[in-house]
């Protein structure tokens, strides 16, 4: 069985690669089924003697998911279907499609489907069938809107994956309770011994939705009609003989294992069959198009089968196979037939539809057999299998199996009613005589008038042969036995014989057949006054108007939603997420806080006058409308913070804090300089108080949960550890130094990278727009504008070397006392600033000749390095390495490899002030900035290489 | 860590938060840095304080402890390099608009006020009205 | 081996160390990027097939055991993560090269995307929560840069909203490490997971929830999701791309690992995660729905994707982690793929939104496919990698009893459906409704430069394979799972060698 679905995924794929070959794509798609058709022959005796082939490939086994086959009567009966009707539908196609046109995408897909939906009919494992299941709605749905140019091919095909989409998802749903229930997805396994309780009730009605809408029932049929607007052989291979007989096979699985166990299941299933089987022939009898008639004939006829099949009884499943194969028959042949009259004539609209001549006669023919099967008229299969059906039901041993007779016996009327119809639209009944008496020019949907003319054999061919059929097997039924008893069989589990035949004599259900037949007859007769009856049914809500009203509802309900939690507003967001952070943890605390009374309240007085600095800047900083001052009073909190880490007992931080909280005011200061100096006041009170109170939240939540979380605090295991060996394996008397270049060398190399990276970015943006350096500017002054005195510029130098080399001595002396490569680096850095309010940025570039960027790179390189080189040599990463070396005039000096990591640090904060200064050092802006566009980001390029060659 | 300084954490956090909360991008940018203050302040005060972690300083039990000072001090270089990230970012809006302000993000602006138009959805909302009164759709074949 | 499993984090740096040494020679600075993540691929593969041979392989940077010194731990998981996400950084490189755009215009752009690469690979290794943090300042910061490199004023909008959310996410995290030092005094993980259980119950599970929102701001779960779909569609295609399938992912994998390794059952906020994950799924999605822009569409796919990771998660049993697990790395491929093909579809429709390009099916069929294949497998289509993953995760939730989140799960997978056949009819089928604002380029064979073809189309395959030879890949799954939920494994592994 693999090896078959193989063949079809090849062929199918290898045509949609060959997307421009002509017919003869048709004749390579022929391989697929045919191939299966052998397969199917090779393999039916195994079945008939009531066994079956099973095939099995691991797929992931852990989820109990494998490509599980199993091919037993009822498959067998499937297979026969989908396979025989592809061979006539495929073989219909390479006279249908004008020479000339392309087929391969289509007979492609065609193929692939006819794969896919051998797959829904032979897989064993539920998640299998589901995955083919999708895969024909996927197939159906790029079928349908093949000829995408066309707005209704393309609504109609959206439909259709929606709505089976839709149903396909709960139908997973629904398998997946039951795999679980279960606890297997092998099909036949879970129907051997099927679980019972809520959960697989729930489980099966989802399974039905999934069903229903595949086997367009109603309310989800609508989008079946809609799918008409496909070509012919699409609309006759997937919209009448198979796909939509997914549905109807998955129930009737089903059904003998659970019509029982799940209540409320068998009603659901048989009135939805019920409903459709009246409702689709209703519609039926109201179409003018014979191709509209069809489809909704085609709803009416799935109905039939999902009562037959739902009720999950011997006779009536058997009944059903009858009337499955039968329907696929002659309504296969009635499709064929409109697309050959659409083709000759150029319209399906009976109002239209000119005289069929003689030349026609064979093509009535065809027509009139199929017709009369559908009717249910004798000597045709039809007969048999409704009279099946009438017995089946007769049988059942089910309550209120009268009242679902009755209805079936109405129904089969509307049938043989709309059945009339269609024979005498052929028969040109309906037709209305046109000005023009061009009738097919009439038809303003149709291409421009083709000339009529009647099928060429090959053309007529397909049809002809199954109308054949259905005359066989309607005089002959035994030739069946075999086939519809296993597959019966199969179904219920027991052996059900069957014995077709014409004849069992005077029975009810001969009677009922005949009393079918006849209302049809007069239905049709007294069509005039029906008519006026239907057309009052018209203006009920139709199934498509439910789908229309859903997807509006769903797009606009999705507005509406988006467009509250998705406002845009950056502050809202910002708002949302605090609380959020706040309010979980804040509930968990207030649920059950660890409490053991308030921890010291103060640590010293200084602390307290630093505190009360800081924050009173702090709010200062919140409340001052004054960008500049704003900006200022942050710095002066930094300095506050710095002034705490000395009272906390950490120099280096507050080395680091002091030296980082100078350069970010000087960075302040050279981006805000030019932005209006004041803020102004546009928030409102409400806002405002809204506000407020997220920040209270805020504050009182991080107080608790601060106190909460120093309430128990455990012994310092790892700092103890660390201090311990600082200076034995650390090689530094400062500890902090040691964790940043040593313990947590890392981080610090996560951090260089950050520093740099930023730095780019800060270049990066801020250039952009700049008119390149090298050109002449109109003051080589700093921002002070004050013109260069060679006093000034003696003083700037001599600070200017003490700073750097005060920065190296940190950098050195870091590892054993206060400071270290980052501090050196912002130092140094203090000397950039220095030169630059002397001299601006020229004087800065001039200070060294390599590029910030070739500094950024060195210092991560180094320390990179450093980190790596370990690993050659087997150490791990980061390692320690110490040399001693004598040196002239300092005699013997142990290098540490921290050392080198250190100078990395301190070579990328060196780079990243030359970046900040080469963003915003230079003279911000000029009124062109603010009119010239962002530059072109290639003149970026460009200029960095114009700068290379000036330096 | 005490009261007083988990009290000071705790304003700073309030404070910034209420900053962060504006639209002008100079201001969201004080309110990070206090932010960042009073993040700072709470990993320092994780940690015992006492002596500068100078080894031979003092007995180590009276040493201040030194890995939340590494923490802090890395954590105060990468907020460094962000904010001017930051800087850079209000610059060029500055640059582009003449301002600094956060504004709103225009396409949900267009779904929030109804202008989300479904002009591509036409084909999920066009109806078949032929299949509600018996009017054929367009014929099945293609034009030969 | 413990050399070979540092690689992915040490080569990418020492490449934008070099980068920014040849700013001037792009041809130099793409050698080296690509060599390094060529390189780090390999290894990280290495890692993954010894690891899950030999077991976790512990690196003590340093040479300073765990708690003291950082370590990197290299157990299945972080070495999934690790290879998936090389896989995806080197592909992705590529098309950026190929595609006329950021990269070829900023000397930036190959060093910044270096250290996004090294911060991510260092957030899948470390063993040291802080150390997380500083990868995540990495990967971010980067971000940052390659978002804004253009400099326009969309990006500068876009830009500033995603900074600053993402520097107050830092400094909760900032926060979180401060409270979680006061409380234990220790940031390894190992070691956490070890003195969290002694904790107060009620401090334990305000940490969990604390870390909860820390990293569900980066995985961009509900109600904290809202500044993805603002900022990403702004950045060029292939960094979008990056950011979709690799920046979201390292906060749900931060999620898993912490949840899990830190904290015991009772602290686990399992039901506060699955309203969560119930809300991330169908508000992403229906926020998708509402949508007319390629790139906008794809960007709440991202956030409501992210919400099936989260359900596996919550539901904190073997099945649903293994199916979390499988589900990223599906997610990865298929949300990277389909974001390239959408930087195709602007290259060659010139536009990113559906009513300016259209008809693609008949200019550029071979970029239909391009698309059709991801599309299918994110709606969870067989034989793609988003089946498995849809009905993994609904098997485990099923398995759980947990009926609620799954119906939001099917609802999602349907409105998943819908907008992906929404994209197809406008993008493919649709005629062209108005002019796009740039000029669309001619598709050619191929259905544009062969250099953005040939990743997009290694990534579609990818998503069929993932999907094909989902029996070893899901065992792996499986294995996974079943030692992340057992912590006395990792911690034993770290600290007791």
């Amino acid at each position: 069985m693999g090896f078959v679905l193989i063949v079809h995924a090849v062929v199918g794929t290898g045509l949609l690669l060959r997307a421009r070959t002509g017919r003869a794509a048709t004749l390579v798609a022929l391989l697929a089924p045919v191939t299966a058709l052998v397969w199917w022959a090779a393999n039916l005796g195994t079945v008939l003697d009531g066994g079956v082939v099973t095939e099995v490939h691991r797929w992931v086994p852990t989820l109990d998911l494998a490509v599980d086959l199993r091919f037993d009567g009822f498959a067998a009966l499937m297979v026969l279907i989908v396979s025989g009707i592809g061979v006539a539908v495929f073989a219909y196609s390479w006279s249908y499609f004008d020479a000339a046109a392309p087929l391969g995408r289509v007979m492609g897909l065609l193929t692939l489907f006819s794969g896919a939906m051998l797959g829904v009919v032979l897989a064993d494992n539920l998640i299998l069938l589901y995955g083919f299941w999708e895969l024909t709605s996927v197939t159906s749905f790029l079928l349908i809107g093949d000829r995408y140019r066309d707005a209704a091919a393309r609504s109609a095909a959206l439909q259709a994956i929606l709505v089976t989409g839709a149903g396909g998802v709960a139908m997973l749903f629904g398998f997946v309770i039951l795999g679980v229930e279960a606890g297997t997805y092998r099909l036949s396994t879970i129907l051997a011994d099927p679980p019972a309780g809520a959960a697989v009730t729930a489980a099966l009605l989802l399974i039905a939705v999934g069903a229903f809408t595949k086997s367009a029932q109603y309310p989800f049929h609508s989008w079946l009609p809609a799918a008409m607007v496909a070509p012919t052989p699409i609309s006759t291979y997937l919209h009448s003989a198979t796909m939509v007989k997914a549905g109807v096979y998955l129930v009737a699985r089903l059904a003998p294992a659970f019509a029982v166990v799940a209540t409320g299941w068998r009603p659901l299933v048989v009135v939805v069959g019920l409903v459709s089987m009246v409702a689709g022939a209703l519609r039926a009898l109201r179409q003018h198009d014979l191709k509209l008639l069809l489809a909704y004939g085609t709803i009416s006829q799935l109905g039939f089968m999902m009562v037959l099949f739902g009720v999950g009884l011997e006779a009536t499943s058997l009944a059903g196979c009858a009337v499955i194969l039968g329907h696929a028959l002659f309504k296969a042949t009635l499709f064929m037939v409109v697309g050959i009259v659409d083709h000759g004539t150029g319209t399906r609209d009976v109002r239209h539809l000119p005289a069929l001549g003689r030349e026609w006669r064979t093509t009535r023919a065809v027509a009139v057999v199929a017709a009369a099967s559908m009717a249910g008229v004798p000597l045709t299969f039809g007969f048999i299998a409704k009279e099946l059906g009438f017995q089946g039901m007769l049988d059942a041993s089910m309550t209120g199996n009268g009242v679902v007779l009755g209805v079936l016996v109405f129904g089969s009327a509307l049938t043989a009613a709309y059945a009339a119809r269609f024979v005498a639209g052929l028969y040109g009944a309906y037709r209305v005589a046109t000005p023009t008496g061009a009738p097919a020019a009439a038809d303003p949907t149709s291409p421009a008038a083709p000339r009529l003319h009647a099928p060429s054999r090959s053309f007529l061919a397909p049809a002809a042969v199954l109308s054949v059929l259905t005359l066989v097997f309607g005089v002959a039924p035994a030739l069946l036995d075999g086939l519809v008893g296993e597959a019966a069989s199969s179904l219920a589990g027991v052996v059900v014989d069957a014995h077709l035949a014409l004849w069992h004599g005077i029975t009810t259900a001969l009677g009922l057949s005949a009393i079918a037949v006849l209302g049809g007859a007069l239905l049709f007769l007294w069509r005039s006054r029906v008519d006026r009856l239907l057309a009052v049914g018209s203006r009920l809500p139709s199934g498509n108007d439910g789908y229309h009203a859903s997807v509006a509802g769903l797009l606009g309900g999705a507005d509406r939603v988006t467009g509250v939690v998705q406002n845009g507003s950056m502050p809202v967001y910002l708002g949302v997420i605090l609380v959020t952070a706040m309010v979980l943890p804040g509930t968990a605390l207030l649920l059950d806080a660890p409490w053991d009374g308030w921890p010291q309240l103060v640590d010293s007085w200084v602390q307290v006058a630093l505190v009360a600095v800081l924050l009173s800047v702090a709010l200062g900083a919140a409340i001052v409308r004054h960008r500049l001052s704003a900006a200022l009073l942050l710095g002066v909190a930094g300095y506050a913070m710095a002034g705490l880490f000395v009272v906390q007992g950490a120099p280096d931080l507050a080395l680091t804090q002091a030296a980082v909280e100078t350069l970010s005011t000087v960075l302040f200061v050279l981006a805000l300089r030019r932005l209006p100096s004041r803020f102004e006041r546009r928030s409102t009170p409400v806002t405002r108080t809204l506000r407020l109170a997220v920040s209270a939240v805020v504050g009182i939540t991080v107080f608790g949960f601060a106190l909460a979380a120093s309430s128990d605090v455990q012994p310092r295991h790892v700092a103890d550890e660390i201090v311990e060996r600082a200076l034995p394996d650390g090689h530094g008397r400062n500890v902090v130094n040691v964790i940043l270049v040593d313990f947590r060398g890392l981080d610090t190399l996560g951090e260089i990278s950050v520093v740099a990276v930023a730095a780019i970015g800060a270049v990066a943006l801020a250039r952009a727009g700049r008119r390149p350096r090298g050109e002449p500017r109109p003051s080589t002054a700093g921002p002070g504008g004050t013109p260069r005195h060679a006093f000034v510029e003696v003083v700037v130098r001599a600070l200017v070397y003490i700073t750097v080399t005060v920065s190296l001595y940190l950098l050195v002396a870091g590892h054993n006392d206060p400071g270290g490569g980052f501090v050196g680096g912002l130092v140094a850095g203090a000397a950039v600033a220095l030169r630059y309010i002397a001299g601006g940025l020229d004087d800065v570039r001039r200070m060294v000749r390599t590029r910030p960027w070739s500094i950024l790179g060195a210092g991560l390189l180094l320390a990179t390095l450093t980190a790596t080189v370990p690993l050659l040599f087997g150490h791990p990463v980061l390692e320690n390495g110490s040399w001693d070396l004598a040196l002239p005039l300092l005699g013997d000096v142990t290098i540490t490899s921290a050392l080198l990591f250190d100078t990395g640090v301190y070579l990328v904060v060196v780079g990243l002030v030359f970046m900040v200064f080469e963003a915003f050092g230079g003279e911000a802006t000029r009124e062109s900035d603010q009119t010239e566009p962002p530059e072109q980001p290639d003149e970026l390029v460009e200029r960095e290489e114009r700068e290379e060659a000036r330096t | 860590m005490s009261v007083l300084l988990a009290g000071a954490a705790a304003a700073l956090f309030a404070i910034g938060t209420y900053l962060v909360l504006q639209r002008k991008l100079s201001r969201i940018i004080i309110g990070i840095g206090l932010l960042t203050h009073g993040g700072n302040l709470l990993l320092l005060t994780a940690g015992r304080r006492g002596l500068p972690a100078l080894i031979g300083e003092g007995d180590p039990s009276e040493l201040s402890d030194p890995v939340p000072q590494a923490l802090t001090l890395t954590a105060i270089v990468i907020t460094f390099g962000v904010t001017a990230l930051l800087l850079a970012l209000a610059y060029r809006s500055w640059l582009l608009s003449r301002d600094d302000e956060v504004e709103h993000d225009l396409s949900d602006l267009d779904i929030l006020l109804g202008r989300g138009s479904h002009e591509d959805d036409a084909d999920l909302l066009e109806r078949l009205e032929q299949l509600d009164d018996a009017e054929p759709p367009a014929s099945g074949t293609d034009p030969t | 081996m413990s050399a070979i499993v540092t690689l992915p984090v040490l080569l990418p740096l020492l490449a934008a160390g070099l980068c920014m040494l040849f700013g001037r020679s792009r041809r130099a600075q793409r050698a080296v990027a690509l060599t390094a993540l060529t390189a780090s691929t390999a290894a990280a593969m290495a890692s993954l097939i010894a690891v899950d041979r030999d077991g976790t392989v512990v690196v003590d940077a340093g040479g300073w055991g765990a708690p003291i010194g950082i370590v990197l731990v290299a157990d299945r998981l972080a070495t999934i993560m690790l290879a998936i996400a090389t896989i995806t950084l080197l592909l992705v490189l590529v098309y950026a090269i190929g595609q006329p755009g950021a990269e070829r215009h900023h000397v930036g752009f190959q060093s910044a995307y270096m250290i996004l690469a090294a911060g991510v690979a260092l957030s899948f290794l470390t063993g040291d929560l802080f150390t997380m943090f500083v990868a995540f300042e990495m990967m971010l910061t980067a971000s940052y840069v390659l978002m804004t490199l253009g400099g326009t004023q969309d990006q500068v909008r876009s830009g500033m909203t995603y900074v600053v959310i993402s520097l107050v996410a830092s400094v909760l995290f900032i926060a979180a490490l401060a409270l979680l030092y006061t409380a234990t005094g220790t940031v390894n993980l190992a070691d956490l997971s070890e003195r969290i259980p002694t904790l107060a119950p009620g401090l334990q599970s305000a940490f969990a929830l604390l870390l909860l929102v820390v990293f569900g701001i980066k995985a961009a779960v509900f109600p904290l999701f809202f500044w993805l779909p603002d900022s990403y569609p702004t950045a060029p295609s292939p960094v979008t791309a990056i950011f979709a399938g690799l920046l979201t992912k390292v906060g749900v994998y931060a999620l898993i690992r912490t949840q899990l390794l830190l904290f015991p059952d009772a602290a686990r906020p399992a039901t506060v995660m699955l309203w969560i994950a119930g809300l991330t799924m169908v508000v992403g999605v229906l926020g998708a729905v509402a949508q007319n822009d390629l790139k906008r569409i794809l960007s709440f796919h991202i956030v409501s994707q992210i919400g099936y990771m989260v359900m596996g998660l919550a539901l904190f049993t073997v099945a649903g982690v293994a199916a979390a697990v499988y589900f990223i790395v599906h997610q990865v491929v298929v949300k990277t793929g389909l974001f390239l093909t959408g930087g195709l579809v602007e290259h060659v429709g010139g536009s990113s939104r559906l009513s300016r390009v259209g008809g693609l099916m008949g200019t550029a069929p071979m970029l239909a496919v391009l698309f059709l294949v991801p599309a299918l497998s994110l709606a969870g289509f067989p034989p793609m990698s988003g089946f498995i993953g849809k009905f993994a995760l609904f098997d485990a939730g099923v398995g759980s009893a947990e009926f609620w989140v799954v119906s939001a799960g099917v609802v999602a997978a349907f409105l998943t459906l819908f907008s992906m056949t929404k994209i197809w009819a406008g993008a493919f089928w649709n005629p062209k409704e108005r002019e796009p604002q740039a000029t669309p380029h001619d598709p050619g064979r191929w259905g544009g430069p062969l250099l953005m073809v040939v990743p997009t189309a290694t990534f579609a395959v990818l998503t069929v394979a993932i999907g094909l030879w989902s029996g070893p890949i899901y065992e792996l799954m499986t294995r996974t799972a079943e030692g992340l939920l057992d912590p006395s494994v990792y911690r034993s592994e770290v600290l007791d060698r």
